[in-house]
């Protein structure tokens, strides 16, 4: 497995309209790295440029400390695991897995022993001797897994892999990937714009705009503490408070509060629906504020409140009934109030 | 990297390098050597030479009309109804294509000679014998069945561009009020400009310049059996080169002309959540009368074939509706003819030749577009496709010229001593483009992230090519394969002209040759065109399965 390391990679097809910008980027070994972003943002083509299927225009890749940058695909060791899955459709599933390792040079008992730890392994043992189109769309995405898998890749490539699954399937492959890539210590950068698939998979993640990185670090940390608005909002649900910096505290038209952290340019206060608590009257940090409206969401509610003029959603599980109009009493959680750029 | 980016730059250029020497330098020769302003004003002084272009340009309207006709019918009934044995008759479009017009002008003498099966009907009947094959009656055999042939590429184009018209788009003229023939005319006719376009220029051009057809009714007084009549004193007189010039600017105004009418193809793809095609379907007796339309015309137009075969297994079949007993004995005679089986050797070798010639440049032409996306592949793309729109008889003869002029033409391909490379190269060139079409059309099915897989997983290049590339477009290799094959085994054009030996005839100048004969040539040359059809449909059957309803795509522009 290798750790790997991008240096200022810039591509862009169209001139003058760059699809990457500088960017850097620096995976562990044996991670499983996210790169998520809106489609569009360039998290595909920093994948292609990984596997040496695009060409950057500038900046260097290296595997272990090795620049594999000039590279042909064939020889980087990056197997990667396509959208749609790109199994050849003239071969059996047996075939598709052995494929590459017959280019390595296995063959033989070692290569059917091989073939079939990696069917095993997506649980699809008895599926060798199939022919790819007669396999189900959730089966298609185990081979290509294993196809990926088979040839021990320093880096696993997996680009929106679950993206043509339905909802329960996805889970199911979800944690599958995560258990055998931690299983095998492997290496792997996945493209997704699922923030769930991220937010529950990754040891690491990276959120990308316009092409470059707005924000990298861990699911806990980009969600609970995003350092702008794009990775706060695209990360999930958050209450943009308007009020004015000074120091550690916000001053809004409801009170005065404490943030968690700050920095020089940071312009308004942010909070998630999920880190404001109904309390009673009395409670340290308490505001006043009118329930406008309720989501009903089956685990929990989400309600639209208005304190002096500023609408705040909350999220409550087990919520009491509550009607429109209501008078409540809300308070923020200590340490999750933010200030962004 | 660089290293296969400079060898795929060195293939293009060496495939550029290929089509300009065997397609443009002909090409050129043929305007360098008729472009004399004394011989064109020479041509078109002679009431004689007039008249063979104007009857040559009136063949083509005739029968572009006359197959416009047929294949507008014939395309409106497949799309717009369900009906008994449709799936079959695609397949019994590509009937009339199995043998070159000029073989099926042998059968048609049968039905509509002096002596045939129409005169002594119409005799029984009492009504005098008429001259159907002679004055006019040969220019309208001629256009019948050069019409008869060619239907089914104008078909098969108007077919191809029905199916990509989003019926929406006729749902929603109907819901704001317009009637069928208001729908037809109004949005249907108009998005189907691509079809007409393609297939009417195919068909104009390919009437215009077509040989074999009027040279078997011995109808001379047509441009292209002009030209071929003048082969003999073509070093005392250069007029020939004139006429081959004229033909390639008729032919490229026939072309501009069509583009000017139809105009630019309208964008006619299927939008996203759009329904597919919305046949009627036909119930009781109904079902059956468009397959009895579309039965009728493939009788028809196989109506010649049918003859010849009669005539390659009767006796005696002379003022009589069908003959009169039957025997084998012709086609012992033809193949005891002396230049027969060598025709078939020799065809056998131009052909194999022709095609591996034609899958190596139309594959890599179309890889080059489609694959490699190499800067100038769009020109060459271009480039290979020009053969569909020059014609043979100009190709023919620009090697003619090219052996005439250049000592190291002459020294490579002299007609006279072996004309295996002429003739293998010459037919090659005018295949190239069904085996770019039927390629190319292979690689946009496919999607690039299987070839992408298979690099990413460790195959190089030309392991990926072989192992996942060529697999996967295995059937249309095959297709461009057999088109080009079996084309170049019943060409007319180069064949005629640049085979001047005997023991190097290819079969359709054995096959012209063995019909001059008088006593039993014609009945033998009957029983060696029965071998040809048969051999034909055999691949365009073969082709048909393989392909299924793609191959309209073949025969586009």
């Amino acid at each position: 497995m290798a750790e790997v390391f991008l240096k200022n990679i810039s591509k862009s097809f169209v001139p003058g309209k760059p699809v990457l910008r500088e960017l850097s980027l620096k995976v562990a070994d044996g991670e499983l790295f996210f790169l998520l972003g809106p489609s569009g943002c360039g998290k595909s083509t920093l994948l292609r440029i990984l596997a040496g299927l695009e060409k950057q225009d500038a900046g260097t890749i290296s595997f272990n400390g090795v620049e594999i940058s000039s590279l042909p695909p064939e020889k980087r060791q990056a197997a990667m695991m396509f959208q749609n899955y790109a199994l050849w459709p003239h071969l059996t599933v047996f075939e598709n897995i052995a494929f590459g390792l017959r280019i390595m040079g296995i063959s033989g008992q070692k290569l059917k022993d091989e073939v079939n730890s990696a069917l095993e392994a997506v649980q699809l043992g008895d599926c060798g001797s199939r022919k790819v189109p007669s396999l189900s769309g959730g089966q298609q995405q185990r081979v290509a897994l294993a196809r990926a898998l088979a040839v021990r890749p320093a880096v696993l490539l997996l680009d929106e892999p679950l993206s043509n699954l339905d909802a329960r399937l996805r889970d199911n492959m979800r944690s599958e990937i995560v258990r055998i890539c931690r299983q095998r210590n492997q290496t792997a950068i996945y493209v997704t714009h699922d923030r769930q698939e991220a937010l529950s998979m990754a040891d690491r993640m990276a959120v990308l705009k316009d092409g470059s990185i707005c924000q990298c670090g861990t699911p806990r940390e980009l969600y609970n503490f995003p350092a702008n608005r794009f990775t706060g909002t695209f990360l999930g649900d958050m209450n943009i408070i308007e009020g004015k910096i000074s120091g550690n505290s916000l001053e809004t038209s409801f009170g005065t509060f404490q943030l968690a952290k700050t920095s020089a340019s940071a312009v308004a206060g942010a909070i998630r629906p999920e880190r404001i608590r109904f309390v009673s009257a009395g409670t340290p940090g308490a505001f006043q504020a009118t329930v406008r409206q309720g989501t009903f969401l089956g685990d929990c509610c989400e309600w639209l409140c208005e304190a002096n003029g500023t609408i705040l959603a909350v999220k409550e599980c087990a919520p009491p009934d509550r009607k429109n109009g209501d008078e409540v009493f809300l308070a923020f959680d200590d340490g999750f109030l933010l200030a962004l750029e | 990297m660089i290293f296969r980016r400079v060898l795929q730059y060195l293939m293009l250029v060496m495939l550029a390098g290929f089509l300009a020497l065997f397609l443009l330098m002909p090409l050129f020769t043929v305007i360098g050597e008729g472009c004399s302003w004394q011989l064109i004003c020479e041509v078109f002084r002679s009431p004689v030479y007039v008249e063979g272009l104007a009857n040559s340009f009136a063949i083509s309207l005739v029968t572009t009309a006359m197959v416009a006709v047929i294949s507008l019918f014939l395309a409106l009934l497949y799309d717009r109804y369900d009906f008994a044995g449709k799936e079959y008759c695609s397949l019994l479009m590509l009937l009339p294509m199995i043998l070159p017009p000029f073989v099926g002008a042998l059968g048609f003498q049968q039905i509509l000679g002096h002596y045939g099966v129409v005169n002594t009907l119409l005799v029984k009947c009492g009504i005098p014998r008429i001259d159907f094959l002679g004055g006019d009656g040969k220019f309208w055999s001629v256009c019948l069945i050069e019409a008869l042939h060619l239907y089914p590429v104008f078909y098969l184009n108007l077919i191809t561009s029905l199916g990509n018209i989003d019926p929406a788009l006729s749902d929603a003229a109907a819901n704001l009020g317009a009637n069928r023939w208001q729908r037809f005319l109004r949005i249907k006719l108009p998005l189907l400009k691509s079809g007409f376009l393609a297939g009417s220029s195919i068909v104009m051009v390919w009437s215009f310049t077509e040989l074999g057809t009027p040279l078997m009714f011995g109808y001379n007084r047509v441009t292209p059996v002009q030209i071929f009549n003048g082969l003999t004193e073509l070093e005392n007189n250069p007029l020939p080169y004139s006429l081959v010039l004229i033909m390639l600017v008729v032919s490229a105004g026939i072309y501009l002309t069509l583009r000017k009418i139809f105009g630019t193809p309208a964008g006619t793809a299927a939008v996203k959540g759009s329904m597919g095609s919305k046949a009627v379907k036909l119930a009781g007796f109904k079902r059956f009368m468009p397959s009895l339309a579309f039965l009728l015309v493939a009788f028809m137009s196989i109506l010649p074939h049918l003859a010849l075969l009669g005539a390659a297994f009767s006796l005696r079949w002379y003022d009589t509706i069908l003959p009169e007993s039957f025997t084998l004995e012709h086609f012992g005679n033809a193949l005891s003819n002396p230049l027969v089986l060598p025709s078939i050797v020799n065809s056998l070798r131009y052909s194999l030749l022709a095609m591996l010639i034609a899958i190596l440049c139309g594959t890599l032409t179309a890889l080059s577009s489609s694959r490699w996306r190499l800067h100038g592949s769009g020109i060459l793309d271009l480039l290979s496709m020009l053969p569909l729109a020059i014609p043979g008889l100009v190709i023919a003869f620009g090697f003619l010229g090219m052996t005439a002029r250049y000592a190291w033409a002459r020294e490579i391909f002299n007609p006279v001593d072996n004309p295996l490379w002429l003739l293998a190269i010459a037919y090659a060139v005018r295949r190239i483009p069904y085996v770019v079409r039927a390629v190319g059309s292979g690689l946009e099915q496919t999607p690039e992230e299987l070839e992408n897989a298979a690099r990413n997983f460790g195959a190089g290049p030309v392991k990926t090519l072989f192992k996942i590339t060529f697999p996967l477009i295995g059937a249309n290799l095959l297709v461009g394969g057999l088109f080009a094959f079996s084309f170049s085994m019943l060409e007319v054009s180069d064949s005629l002209i640049l085979a001047q030996k005997s023991i190097f005839f290819p079969i359709t100048k054995a096959l012209l040759e063995l019909s001059q004969i008088l006593g039993s040539g014609p009945a033998s040359a009957s029983a060696f065109g029965v071998w040809a059809m048969f051999f034909l449909a055999l691949t365009l059957a073969a082709a048909g399965i393989l392909m299924g309803k793609k191959i309209g795509a073949i025969f586009k522009f």
